[in-house]
């Protein structure tokens, strides 16, 4: 896995490439903590570049889902592989985040 | 006769063979021309069953062998999961609420529902002291 980090407007971009699962997930959510730390709270994961996701990996989102909603940030998906999207479907994930094709449209939200 | 295609890994109880593991699994997919998102799943069965296996089944620090079979016949994959830990039938866990909302969402178990959803069946079978677990999807 690798993570790209980036701010446009009121939004922290996480471009995450590769795999995500149980050895790594820990590395994604050290991430997402460092940037509630310092004040971020409207977070894009841009995952055009993930291509496998684990239960690891889901726990990680949810878990990130659940520190934005009491701050009131905004957390946004976009860019997702339709393998991707299958996982988040079947797990009931989809539900939990927007989930946008492109990060223009996510920004624009 | 059928043209069965077999193929059998056999790891360690340490986390750290999913990585390489992965890749091999990643390889054979290719090898046996399946696609990418069969090659995920094939992933994310092994991966789960692992897990739950290296992090549960052992209540002793010593070396075990986890045994894992990969076979497609006639457009039907099976993967079969073998350990010598102690009992567990993952058909007993309770299945996940998936309607509920984030903040009622509990964190964690949805490993082994994810492995029932991506294959088409799932047994499982207690044999000479070893969890045998095998999954089936048709593709």
């Amino acid at each position: 896995m690798n993570i790209k980090k980036e701010k446009i407007g009121n939004f922290a971009i996480l471009k995450i490439k590769g795999r995500i699962d149980t050895i790594n997930s820990t590395v994604l959510e050290g991430v997402v903590n460092q940037l509630f730390d310092s004040g971020e709270k409207n977070l894009i994961f841009n995952c055009s570049g993930m291509n496998y996701i684990s239960s690891s990996g889901l726990r990680v989102f949810l878990v990130t889902q659940k520190k934005a909603i009491p701050l009131n940030g905004k957390l946004y998906l976009c860019n997702m592989q339709p393998a991707i999207q299958e996982i988040f479907r079947i797990s009931g994930f989809s539900n939990l985040f927007k989930i946008f094709e492109t990060q223009e449209e996510a920004l624009e939200n | 006769m059928g043209n069965r295609k077999n193929k059998h890994f056999v790891v360690e109880n340490q986390i750290g063979e999913l990585s390489s593991l992965a890749g091999k699994i990643e390889k054979l997919a290719e090898q046996w021309g399946l696609s990418p998102a069969i090659a995920m799943n094939i992933n994310l069965v092994v991966e789960e069953a692992l897990t739950n296996v290296i992090f549960y089944a052992f209540a002793d620090n010593d070396k075990h062998e986890i045994e894992i079979t990969v076979s497609l016949e006639n457009k039907r994959l099976t993967i079969k999961i073998e350990d010598d830990g102690i009992p567990f039938n993952p058909l007993e866990k309770e299945q996940p609420d998936i309607n509920l909302p984030a903040e009622e969402r509990p964190v964690g178990g949805l490993g082994i529902f994810l492995m029932s959803q991506v294959m088409d069946e799932m047994h499982y079978n207690r044999q000479r002291n070893h969890n045998i677990l095998t999954l089936n999807k048709n593709i």
